[in-house]
């Protein structure tokens, strides 16, 4: 594919990102990170974030199987995946977060359930579209790796 | 003028110069050399947090645990702005603030939480914080904080 058609596929990814809501102004901060010596910046960080995020989605798995639930335990699972998460700007992950916390504040569980299993649906989606956008981003020709100007 | 990134907003009108030569986004540097730390336990929000306190011209170490951040300090290390965050696995946040207070470290602290809990702000300020604020750390709020560090 031509230089310029890649790159505008590249920005158009880019753009749908935020458009759609999954990613927000965090994400750009990312970019401002990303330089000369550092050209895979972003990738690496999200690489991190879904590495360290799975083994955290399990331990809320787990907990959200015992009974009675703890809730507190629960919150503290919550925080740090809320933090990640708002690390690289996962926009509805965060909002899932933000959400399983109301239902955890008034001890509902099936609240706490079925918001979580949102919350890993939205986590999902957005690997796959990031993982997309960073392919397209590295099978274009090799560039510095500043944020694609609009 | 740089071009604005959309969704961000150049927090100044820098005469101070620039950081960051290749970015929109122009970066202030400071008169003073501002020395930051960053207390928490996720290695992400550590490097993401490490990061934007360094685009910000802010020379930032990064600690896992109030231990560690605590040690720093007994060893000597200064610093002008320090953001902990509010669960850290055995000091907790509002813990570690204290003590900081305790040794006489006159520093800007600032309380970090993800998630907001009753009674997390009242402890952390209770504990000596400057400031409670939700993630993410954000150029548009630190700069004008470090500003008034610079002057």
């Amino acid at each position: 594919m031509e230089r310029n058609q890649m790159h505008r596929q590249v920005s158009v990814m880019r753009q749908s990102l935020f458009d759609q809501g999954y990613l927000d102004e965090q994400f750009i901060q990312l970019e401002e990170l990303q330089d000369d010596a550092n050209p895979n910046f972003v990738e690496e960080v999200v690489t991190l974030y879904y590495r360290d995020s799975s083994r955290l989605i399990l331990s809320i798995d787990q907990a959200l199987e015992r009974n009675p639930l703890d809730f507190n335990k629960l919150d503290t699972y919550m925080h740090q995946f809320k933090g990640s998460s708002t690390s690289i700007g996962a926009k509805k992950v965060k909002a899932e977060c933000t959400q399983f916390r109301e239902y955890c504040k008034v001890g509902n569980g099936e609240g706490c359930m079925r918001t979580f299993q949102q919350a890993k649906k939205e986590y999902t989606i957005l690997k796959r579209k990031l993982e997309a956008y960073f392919q397209a981003r590295q099978s274009g020709p090799s560039e510095t790796a500043c944020r694609p100007r609009n | 003028m740089a071009p604005a990134i959309e969704g961000m907003v150049p927090a100044i009108e820098s005469s101070e110069g620039n950081n960051k030569m290749n970015k929109g986004y122009q970066y202030p540097s400071w008169k003073k050399k501002l020395r930051g730390l960053v207390v928490d336990n996720e290695e992400l929000c550590r490097i993401v947090e490490k990061g934007i306190m360094g685009l910000c011209g802010v020379e930032t170490q990064a600690v896992e645990t109030g231990e560690a951040a605590m040690e720093l300090i007994a060893s000597g290390a200064t610093f002008d702005i320090i953001v902990i965050d509010r669960f850290l696995p055995s000091m907790t946040g509002p813990e570690t603030a204290r003590k900081m207070r305790e040794m006489g470290v006159e520093s800007k602290i600032i309380g970090l939480f993800a998630l907001y809990f009753e009674g997390d702000e009242e402890e952390f300020v209770a504990a000596g914080v400057d400031d409670f604020k939700e993630k993410p750390l954000s150029p548009n709020w630190l700069v004008p904080i470090l500003r008034e560090l610079d002057n």
